[in-house]
This record gives structure tokens, C-alpha cells and sequence, in this order.
């Protein structure tokens, strides 16, 4: 199927947010999100963003069920290994479930490869849950290692009220 | 190896190290931010050294939630130890290493939640060859 990638605009943010919800009822953790179309649009397309996307398209003809073009996408920001320099992490890969099996997802992780290592970037970091055996065997079969396995990081998180806390020492 | 040999090698990595930090902190679109903690001179370490501990930052996104902070370092010189934190973030998320008991413990106390543990993440990586056969499989679309 013919698909394209490009760059994410503020005029994608709507079908962003859509997919972001769909992902997330993927991940059984819907009620986890509290992000806007607005959000997206403030964090994402300012003069900082806190974040890039890449939105594969499909064209008119093989639009979805739901008559979407817009069928997957990729959120990623750069970060900072204090041993190997600059890192891109990708927060974010999905692809909707009528779309799958296609290569969509694999070249929109790829793009996310490429657009790090033109930044200068050695890792390409992201997170999977345990559970999530397709997606696990996926990333393992491209390539990539597991941290946490390997060698023993956990993902610590401090949020609400401990967040608070800790801001006010 | 000579010493001459041994003392070039480590400058050459700590130069490097250096100049890289410059570069991807301090230059026009850093990587990352850098707080460091400081020591009145009388309080120097036996080094002599008054920057005694720093962290490491940089904003992150969640799609969940919106704006987050990562710590990548903290670290205390083990002398400074056990004495005694804006952009509207709503997480503040780092990693430690399971046989680290005493910071696992310490970062718990302060609340924070470890959620490879409680909901199963794990982090993957791409490096390396694996990174860059990765970034040749998008042909032209």
C-alpha cells in the first residue's frame, strides 16, 4: 500500500490527539490522558516545542473505515546521555490497527532513526510495557535491546503531590 | 603503555568529554540544562574542589500528560552526602539501577513511584549498528 511520511503541522494536531486516545485505549490506560488538541498545538508548534511528529498518510482512495487519511505517526523529542551525548527518544509510535502489517510503523520508526543520527544523536530510546508481547518482539527483531532486562534500569516517576514536595525541598 | 602514554589518553577523553558538554549544553540549542551545588571555599573538598554535586536535566513530553522533566544524573560527591529543586512540568522522571538500594530507597521516600515495577515498563534502546541499519530501511516513499 502506498503510503508517505512527513513532518507534523499544527493542523495536525486534531488527528494527533485522535490517535493519541486510540493508543492509549490500546494500552488499557484511556483514562490516563489529559492532553489536548489545544496542548498539542501549544507544546508542539511554538517557538520551543517540546516535541516533533511525523504523520504517515495514506491517499483518499485507501482512507480508513472512519474516512481517515492520516493513519499513524510518530512523537519524539531529543534528550542527553551524560555518557554518550545527544539521544532522541521516541515517546510515541502507533499505527491504526486497519493499517498494520503494512511497513508503516517500521518506516516511521526508521525516520525517527534517521532524523537522530542527522542531529547527531548515538540512541534511540523509547518504552515498551511487558506485557506488549507483538510490540516487544517487534523492536527486539529490529535490533534494539532491552535496558531494563539488560541491565537492570527501572523508570522512576515523581508526579502530583510528591512532585510538590520535592519542588519545595 | 607508558605513563606519558596513559596521561594522554585520559586527558584526551576528558578534553573531549568537555568540549562536548560546551557544545550540547551551552551552545544555541542545548540538550540539556545543568544546576550544580556549591560549597563556600572554607568547606572545600580535599581536592580543593567547591562544586561538590549537580544534576542533569532536560524537558521531555507525555502524551498522557503534557510537559515532563528528565533527570539524567544526580550526583553528590560522597563527601557532601546526606546534607539537604519551574515551566510548569508535571513529572519529574528518571532511572535508577535495581541493585542501587540505597538511591532506590531514597527516591521512594521522596515519593517517587517506580513504574517498571508497578505498570511493567521497560526501556528499549537502538545504538550502534542496529541504529544505523534501522535509519536505511526508509526508502524514498
Amino acid at each position: 500500500m502506498d503510503f508517505t511520511l512527513r513532518a507534523a503541522t499544527l493542523e495536525d494536531c486534531k488527528d494527533i490527539a485522535r490517535m493519541i486516545t486510540e493508543l492509549a485505549e490500546y494500552e488499557k490506560v484511556s483514562d490516563h490522558v489529559k492532553i489536548t488538541q489545544k496542548d498539542l498545538e501549544q507544546d508542539g508548534f511554538t517557538k520551543n516545542p517540546f516535541f516533533h511528529g511525523i504523520i504517515a498518510e495514506v491517499p483518499e482512495q485507501h482512507r480508513s473505515k472512519d474516512g481517515h487519511t492520516k493513519v499513524g505517526y510518530a512523537l519524539y523529542f531529543y534528550t542527553y546521555s551524560s555518557w554518550k551525548g545527544r539521544a532522541v527518544y521516541m515517546e510515541d509510535l502507533y499505527v491504526m490497527p486497519e493499517f498494520r502489517a503494512k511497513g508503516i510503523g517500521k518506516a516511521l520508526m526508521s525516520k525517527v532513526a534517521q532524523l537522530g543520527l542527522a542531529a547527531g544523536c548515538t540512541q534511540l530510546n523509547f518504552a515498551v510495557l511487558n506485557w506488549n508481547k507483538p510490540s516487544l518482539n517487534f523492536y527486539l527483531s529490529q535490533g534494539c535491546f532491552d535496558v531494563t532486562s539488560d541491565m537492570g534500569y527501572h523508570c522512576m516517576r515523581c508526579e502530583g503531590d510528591a512532585l510538590e514536595h520535592l519542588a519545595q525541598g | 603503555m607508558g605513563y606519558n602514554s596513559v596521561l594522554s589518553l585520559i586527558e584526551y577523553v576528558y578534553i573531549n568529554l568537555f568540549i562536548k558538554l560546551e557544545r550540547d549544553g551551552f551552545g544555541p540549542n542545548p540538550f540539556f540544562q545543568c544546576l550544580v551545588a556549591e560549597v563556600a571555599q572554607e568547606h572545600c573538598s580535599p581536592e580543593g574542589h567547591t562544586v561538590v554535586g549537580y544534576a542533569l536535566y532536560f524537558y521531555t513530553y507525555s502524551t498522557w500528560r503534557g510537559r515532563c522533566v528528565y533527570m539524567e544524573d544526580l550526583y553528590v560527591m560522597p563527601n557532601f552526602r546526606g546534607v539537604a529543586t519551574e515551566q510548569q512540568c508535571v513529572r519529574l522522571q528518571f532511572s535508577v539501577l535495581d541493585w542501587n538500594k540505597p538511591s532506590l530507597e531514597f527516591y521512594l521516600s521522596k515519593g517517587a513511584q517506580d513504574l517498571t515495577d508497578k505498570e511493567g515498563w521497560h526501556f528499549l534502546r537502538f545504538d550502534g549498528e542496529a541504529l544505523d541499519n534501522l535509519a536505511q530501511e526508509v526508502s524514498a516513499q
